[in-house]
């Protein structure tokens, strides 16, 4: 029943999320398709393809982060966290359940958009290919999932209703000021979600194949997060 | 009686910092009665009930609950699936419904009593369909009674219950204790509300800046302590009335009052043979034994 | 029967003002020979009192053979023979306090000073047996 309780408190803004970013991508692509067929060529509109993906990706954050807001931490200040503590369930199935969740919220609001723009795509006669769709979803995704983790930890550690996305959002500016220069771009996750990497300006594709041990390290350095924050939270004093 | 204490504490601690909570409290709770916690604000009680429960780590000492030890993690999740908590501020989740919210509770005990909520809904007057963020306090605070009353726990642990309850609330409340404490199920209740202890509970444990200071059943209470009022023709020393079963006395002139846990007989043949002009002995009640154990004694753990 | 509340702040535990009250009823006739007492439960959630307080009263009374537990069916009155010369003790007991309080009143105390008196005696523990 705790999937029950993770669904019935973040129902509301993950619907909102969702509906939210489908309809804003959607409509963003369509704009632009009509806009191709008047004054410019195919590649202007794989470039289209593309800023709606970094479209998408700010959104995503935005409601990730929102998403997250929660936990033991949260209920701590909002006076809820005796009646879940008492429940006959350990912390780490709390906290885990809170994560196999959200992730999966993240996930389907990582995809669901996409594909609601690609179908704009095929919709409006303005075919990509589904690689490229592939692999703009895995690096939202893979690089998401770093913010996801951030996100989850910083919820474990930050007191206050509102004051861990708040945090949150300041790491995220963080790294995209910060990490945004030439050496140290391959380390920010903002670059790696929206792909400027692999973006090719010329063909305005993104190039190559899938960067699977990037991604790899992602997935390990989101799972890390996570295992700390279930650390955290059991350690915690309520 | 059976054996094994609902609730067993062994020198048990809480510090924050400087700040000592909980003071080396060693407390048997048994099991098949109703047990009073009474203290003032701050004297520990919820940190206690906290320990007991595995939100709160102790900082020494050691404690059990239904058997179970309640510093290891698994044996506590055990203890809470036995036990019935409410809590001190009774918050549920503001976003469920009172029907989702029972939903939700019920799914996480094997002695939930599905017969029991539609009387309790009745009972209380709760409507299913309305949102708990907008409940009244009184409500919600029936509602996270409800919960536990639903249930057939061994132990029913309850802070503060009657806190936000109108008067019938507090009725019924005590009726449903009762109800629990003749099915078999122990409990525990701390509370401000003195008389409510005094109707319902067999013992009473006081604390006081973190300490156990009294630990009585109510018939010893009614039974023995007494409220010794004498006056004397002079004026007399307190000294000569320090015997056995005297906790406190408090002189006024040629006024004595001797606040006394038994040996009421020895204590007036005392007063006799200093010639006392008035003897006046009078049953003392639960709120004369807590203002009289706490003021006299908190003074001496300062 | 009507159960009156008891007294929670008194000299006397629960239990024994409970025991009282039943024998008096038995006594002035409002329970029967063979009349049923509520159950352990049902008496302790109408009083609003511990169910301890209950039972330690029907197992005193069943003691002093004012009451008959039958396991499972619940608390019956049997005005036994050994109840019957108790209650006849508590009688006779009655007419000698009647005699005693109408004395005083002819020596002119009030009815509640001469309650004060009786209190203060009672809350005494019984006096060792002098002689």
């Amino acid at each position: 029943m705790l999937w029950y309780k993770a669904w019935l408190e973040t129902r509301a803004r993950f619907l909102v999320s969702l509906g939210g970013m489908v309809a804003l991508s959607s409509y963003y692509i369509y704009n632009e398709a009509q806009g191709v067929g008047k004054y410019a060529g195919l590649d202007w509109y794989y470039t289209a393809l593309h800023t709606g993906h970094g479209l998408i990706a700010v959104m995503w954050v935005a409601a990730v982060m929102f998403l997250i807001m929660g936990g033991l931490l949260r209920e701590k200040v909002v006076g809820t966290s005796s009646f879940t503590l008492s429940l006959p369930v350990s912390r780490a199935r709390l906290t885990g359940v809170r994560i196999l969740f959200g992730l999966s919220q993240a996930l389907a609001l990582a995809v669901i958009p996409w594909g609601a723009m690609f179908l704009v795509s095929i919709v409006t006669g303005k075919a990509t290919s589904i690689h490229q769709a592939i692999f703009h979803v895995v690096l939202l995704a893979a690089g998401g999932l770093v913010f996801f983790g951030v996100a989850l930890l910083v919820s474990s550690l930050v007191e206050g209703e509102y004051t861990a996305p708040a945090v949150s959002f300041g790491i995220l500016f963080a790294d995209v000021i910060a990490l945004g220069d030439r050496p140290l771009r391959a380390f920010s996750a903002w670059n790696f979600m929206v792909g400027s990497e692999y973006f090719n300006r010329r063909t305005e594709l993104l190039t190559g194949s899938i960067p699977w041990i990037h991604v790899t390290v992602n997935i390990v350095l989101a799972t890390l997060l996570s295992a700390i924050a279930i650390r955290v939270t059991d350690r915690r004093e309520f | 009686m059976s054996d094994c204490p609902a609730i067993e504490t062994i020198g048990l601690s809480k510090s924050y910092g400087r700040m000592e909570a909980v003071r080396d409290l060693t407390l048997f709770v048994g099991s098949n009665c109703l047990t009073g916690f009474l203290g003032r604000n701050g004297a520990g009680k919820s940190t206690t009930i906290k320990m007991l429960l595995g939100m709160v780590r102790p900082t020494a000492g050691y404690g059990k609950v239904l058997g179970r030890r309640i510093d290891d993690p698994a044996e506590s999740v055990e203890i809470r699936r036995q036990v019935a908590y409410v809590s001190e501020d009774k918050r549920l989740y503001g976003y469920m419904t009172v029907e989702q919210t029972i939903r939700f509770t019920s799914s996480f005990y094997a002695d939930w009593r599905t017969d029991r909520v539609a009387a309790l809904l009745r009972k209380f007057e709760l409507p299913l369909d309305r949102k708990v963020k907008s409940l009244s306090k009184g409500m919600r605070t029936k509602l996270a009674l409800l919960l536990a009353l639903a249930r057939r726990p061994k132990l029913l642990i309850l802070d503060e219950p009657s806190e936000g309850l109108d008067p019938i609330g507090v009725e019924q409340l005590l009726e449903c204790l009762v109800a629990q404490s003749s099915e078999g199920t122990s409990v525990f209740f701390s509370s401000h509300q003195i008389e409510e202890v005094e109707r319902i509970a067999d013992r009473v444990c006081i604390v006081e800046r973190g300490r156990l200071l009294v630990d009585l059943s109510m018939d010893e209470i009614r039974q023995s302590y007494r409220q010794i009022d004498l006056v004397f023709p002079f004026e007399p020393r307190e000294l000569e009335f320090n015997l056995m079963g005297v906790e406190s006395v408090r002189t006024e002139g040629c006024q004595l009052r001797v606040f006394s846990s038994g040996n009421t007989d020895g204590i007036v043949e005392r007063a006799r043979a200093y010639h006392a002009s008035s003897i006046e002995v009078a049953p003392v009640g639960l709120r004369e034994v807590f203002l009289g154990t706490v003021r006299e004694k908190s003074d001496a753990l300062v | 029967m009507i159960f009156p509340k008891l007294a929670s702040t008194s000299g006397a535990p629960l239990y024994l003002q409970l025991m009282q009250r039943i024998r008096h009823a038995a006594e002035s006739g409002a329970l029967q020979d063979g009349d049923q007492l509520p159950s352990i439960r049902a008496l302790a959630e109408e009083l609003v009192v511990s169910p301890n307080t209950v039972a330690k009263a029907y197992s005193e009374l069943e003691h002093e053979g004012l009451l008959d537990l039958r396991q499972g069916s619940g608390a019956f009155v049997t005005l036994s023979r050994r109840a019957r010369s108790f209650m006849d003790h508590v009688d006779r007991a009655r007419e000698r306090v009647s005699e005693l309080v109408d004395a005083l009143r002819a020596e002119g105390l009030r009815d509640d000073e001469i309650r004060r008196v009786f209190e203060a005696e009672l809350l005494r523990a019984a006096p060792a047996r002098k002689r």
